[in-house]
């Protein structure tokens, strides 16, 4: 978008499926972006439009959640409405689907425009409307490599405006015993497997099933197991019958939704934390896991190669390889928990996320 | 000449390059730099360079390369020559610099210091290099204005990567052979890959004239400090009058010859027939080179008729007094090389085989370094193109403007007359493409015609390809601010397309894999600045006979008069059998030839 002229602070105007009160990893990441540009000194304000999420939200100083609209044309009535009433330097689209209408309101006020590429959104080829908006924008903000190399593959845009901003990780994950919830769960000596992640039927590329195949070999290789699956899903069902086909339900325990507060205590219990996903755009629980001290796991697919850092700071594996991986990691001395969450936040650490944000919003403001 | 390479981890959630990587692209290049090697990694291993040397200027070690400065501060890898570095060099002496050596590497060290990004402007040469600032966390990159010496990057999103060859830096193992379609669709329609693209999508060339600054927050956009079109309009805008015209080729062409010269080594020379080289060596004695050793290919099926070029070639070595060195190939040799050639081939491309052939024989005469006469139908108006195209514009760009005509005209000739559409399938697209100088150009020098890719490529691959490169504003880019003049429009299509992407390419890896420095005087931004005054007074024809006649000793008269040969016909013929495609006995168009040929190098490229 060409016209926009630097100012000392921007007014920012967010267009996001939801953040501030909302669920779940993307909701995460716009909440963990928008501080990050809220705390930048050449920001004024922000004014978030999301669609999802409690009417009254706590938002830091600076921000202001507006009420949802779900419908997609209120919301876009509304985005417009606000778009016209205020000052708008930089319009941040928080979704590939809100891309058409990031670009109309970024034009209207001849506004820088930053569009957010989270994950499997945005690897298959999008409609054209969406594919010339996110042509237009100023600077395109990737979780992965592998989203960013995915847009670069469908869109026709100067590759140097194609950025990756990794999610960042919570200051509260940090190493410790969390002998309670231990304690609470009977667990004893048992090698504590976990997974955090959502058991949905359209999202079965987490890989619940492909650890729960993996636990009688390991169990025969004389692992004694627990699972623990924290998160909710339609597909728990499906997931509970393969277990007991597999004849290892008194291995697994199916936590449900845990609340944020003690997440902490199950990255903290476990002895690895596995998610042998498929389909991650980054992968946020990877990088929980380590900054709480655990060792983490995944296959070298798709963005869960960026929080494992190509196995420098987690794990990968095949998917072949998977129980033989989980196997030699069990029987390893565990890495020091210290260690593996200094070395995890240097990479992925609120300080980090937050300079890569300043120097984004910096690209953006520059950009011709 | 070397090939240079490196890797910044400027991502903080990257991790360490490892050395490995470094080494294994660096060590693809070998050939570029026989004479040495060296690595260099910054002290929290986030920066690495490494260099393949081939010693031409300071022959000693202490101009090995990386070359750090003598504070630390900058480290710089270069591959090419810095034509004017001993002006530079006494001028920062005189302002207290100190050097280390007699190099030109060094003097890039000393400029960027005083004049950071600001310092292209004052090199003459050929040259890609890359300079570590240590104290700003920042890599700087830089390629000539006319894209001599070759420089791509691949960024992954953490980790930025460089090197001379696309090839070396696929050698890495860590840079994604994803295809890219602009690439691949481009090399169909021009011959060879246009820049910035490759055939891999994360591998980009750094456009000629352009600098790049990689810091903490990753690539910035390439920035342009010079472009031939450019050169060209600032030219146009204060036009000579046409009687300087020969006085200013002469001089100017002295000047860059001189320039050429400046070595370490004995500087050879590739001598064919034309008025070219011919003149470039008449030159070389007229800047004082006493021993001239000249050399030119004969081919076996061209003995004692009128296609050879050694009895012409010959008169005129003796004319200048040089040592002339007739190398004879025939078809068997290039059969046995070619294996070799598609090794050494970086890009696909359908030419450079009569440059392999002239690097190989320089180097088994044991020369580092020769002078080509390349870009010298570019600059003085020696190409078909810069009476066809004008001409064609006068003609057809009213008719071709009729909406929906061009199209009506190719549909018709199709069905009317298939034989026509098979030996001149361009023929089929004039009327469409007529319109403007891109158009024309696409035409004069296009392989294929966007419209004929899809009966070759994939449609995915021929939509993406062509939505990416939109080959006509590609080429209009070229003329972009207008040169000014017709000759100046033909001169900077030539130069930034055929020129640039594909002769300085080939020269580049054929020499290159030789071991083997082609320097070409006539390609050379300041003889184009010098020129560009009296470019529009230059008619096609006349700028060859002017260039005959710049040597003091002009050239004799059976040459200056011969009419350019263009495509060696024995090479056609070679890689005519050599197609994977030849499905007929009948002979065919030396375009339908190259189109053929042109399915062989790519699949032997991509292998």
């Amino acid at each position: 978008m060409k016209g926009y002229s630097s100012v000392n602070e921007a007014c920012c105007l967010a267009l996001v499926s939801d953040a501030f009160g909302g669920h779940g990893g993307i909701a995460q990441y716009n909440r963990d972006f928008l501080r990050a540009v809220a705390a930048s000194a050449r920001v004024a304000s922000i004014t978030v439009l999301p669609r999802l999420g409690p009417n009254k939200a706590i938002a830091p100083t600076k921000v202001l959640q507006q009420k949802p609209h779900f419908r997609r044309s209120v919301y876009a009535i509304a985005a417009i409405w606000h778009t016209l009433r205020l000052r708008v330097d930089i319009v941040f689209c928080g979704h590939l689907y809100m891309a058409p209408l990031a670009w109309l309101l970024a034009r209207l006020k001849r506004a820088k425009l930053i569009m957010q590429m989270h994950g499997i959104e945005a690897w298959p080829r999008p409609t054209r409307l969406q594919r010339a908006a996110v042509e237009e924008a100023d600077l395109i903000l990737c979780v992965s490599r592998y989203t960013r190399g995915a847009v670069l593959k469908w869109a026709d845009v100067v590759p140097e405006r194609v950025v990756v901003v990794p999610n960042t990780v919570g200051e509260a994950f940090t190493p410790g015993v969390g002998r309670s919830m231990r304690e609470s769960l009977g667990i004893d000596q048992r090698k504590v497997l976990l997974t955090v992640a959502r058991m949905d039927a359209g999202q079965r590329y987490k890989g619940h099933e492909r650890v729960i195949e993996a636990i009688p070999e390991l169990v025969a290789q004389g692992h004694d197991i627990l699972y623990m699956v924290a998160g909710e899903g339609d597909d728990r069902p499906r997931l509970e019958e393969c277990a007991r086909k597999a004849r290892i339900a008194d291995r697994i325990r199916f936590l449900g939704a845990v609340p944020p507060e003690k997440m902490i205590d199950c990255f903290r219990i476990a002895d690895l934390y596995v998610m042998p996903s498929t389909g991650e755009g980054f992968g946020i629980a990877f990088i929980e896991a380590m900054a709480s001290g655990t060792p983490a796991l995944g296959l070298a697919v798709a963005g869960a190669n960026d929080p494992l850092a190509d196995g420098e700071l987690g794990n990968v594996a095949t998917n072949d390889q998977l129980a033989q991986a989980i196997s030699h990691l069990l029987a390893a001395p565990r890495p020091d928990p210290a260690a593996l969450s200094v070395r995890t936040r240097a990479r992925f650490g609120g300080d980090a996320f937050r300079e890569r944000v300043s120097m984004a919003l910096d690209r953006a403001q520059s950009a011709a | 000449m070397c090939g240079i390479n490196g890797i910044f981890a400027y991502h903080s959630a990257a991790g360490l390059p490892k050395e490995a990587e470094l080494l294994a692209t660096r060590e693809a290049m070998r050939a570029r730099g026989p004479d040495g090697e060296g690595a260099w990694w910054s002290a929290d291993g986030r920066c690495g360079f490494g260099h393949r040397r081939l010693t031409i200027i300071d022959l000693t070690e202490a101009a090995n390369q990386p070359m750090v400065s003598a504070d630390g501060r900058y480290v710089v890898t270069f591959n090419g020559e810095i034509y004017n570095y001993r002006e530079l060099r006494a001028e920062l002496a005189a302002a207290g610099s100190r050097f280390r050596t007699t190099s030109d590497t060094e003097i890039l060290l000393h400029l960027y210091a005083r004049d950071g990004a600001a310092m292209v402007h004052r090199l003459r040469g050929m040259y890609a290099f890359a300079i570590w600032d240590d104290a700003q966390r920042q890599l700087f990159l830089a390629r000539d204005p006319y894209g001599i010496k070759p420089l791509y990057t691949a960024n992954d999103g953490w980790t930025f990567r460089f090197a001379s060859q696309v090839k070396a830096l696929l050698a890495g193992g860590q840079v994604s052979r994803d295809p890219e379609p602009a690439g691949i669709v481009g090399f169909h329609l021009c011959g060879s890959v246009p820049e910035p693209f490759t055939l891999y999508r994360e591998i980009r060339a750094l456009p000629a004239g352009h600098t790049q600054i990689i810091d903490v927050a990753g690539p910035h956009e390439p920035k342009a400090f010079a472009s031939l079109a450019a050169t060209l309009a600032e030219g146009a805008r204060h036009a000579a009058p046409p009687s300087e015209l020969a006085g200013r080729i002469r001089a100017g062409v002295l000047d860059s010859v001189r320039a050429h010269l400046v070595a370490d080594v004995e500087v050879g020379h590739f001598l064919s027939a034309g008025i070219d080289s011919g003149a470039v060596l008449g030159v070389m004695r007229d800047a004082g080179q006493k021993r001239i050793r000249a050399i030119t290919l004969g081919f076996d099926e061209f003995r004692n008729t009128t296609d050879d070029e050694v009895p012409l070639a010959t008169e005129v070595a003796a004319h200048y007094g040089a040592e002339h060195i007739v190398r004879w190939v025939n078809k068997r040799e290039f059969e046995e090389d070619l294996p070799a050639i598609f090794e050494a081939m970086d890009q696909p491309s359908i030419d450079g085989i009569n440059t392999w052939f002239v690097a190989k024989a320089a180097k088994e005469a044991g020369l580092k370094v020769a002078l080509s006469g390349l870009g010298g139908d570019e600059l003085f108006a020696g190409y078909p193109s810069f009476a066809d195209l004008p001409r064609w514009r006068r003609r057809f760009r009213i008719i071709a403007a009729i909406p929906g005509f061009g199209i009506l005209c190719g549909t018709s000739i199709g069905a009317l007359a298939p034989g026509l559409a098979r030996q001149q399938p361009k023929a089929l697209g004039f009327l469409r493409y007529a319109k403007d100088w891109a158009g024309l150009y696409l035409l004069r020098r296009g392989l294929f015609l966007p419209e004929e890719l899809h009966k070759i490529l994939e449609a995915d691959v021929v939509s993406e390809g062509l939505r990416r490169l939109k080959p006509l504003k590609h080429v209009r880019n070229s003329v972009s601010p207008d040169p000014g003049s017709d000759v100046g429009r033909v001169c900077a299509l030539e130069s930034a397309n055929y020129l640039r992407n594909q002769l300085l390419r080939d020269a580049d890896w054929a020499g290159m894999a030789h071991g083997v420095e082609i320097r070409v005087p006539l390609v050379d931004h300041a003889l184009l600045q010098g020129l560009s005054q009296s470019m529009p007074t230059i008619r096609p024809g006349a700028g060859k006979n002017a260039l005959a006649a710049s040597p003091v000793r002009p050239l004799p008269n059976d040459i200056a008069a011969r009419a350019k040969t263009g495509f060696g016909v024995p090479v056609g013929e070679w890689i005519q059998s050599a197609t994977v495609q030849r499905t007929s006995q009948v002979p065919i168009s030396k375009g339908v030839v190259s189109r053929n040929w042109s399915r062989t190098v790519l699949h032997a490229c991509a292998a």
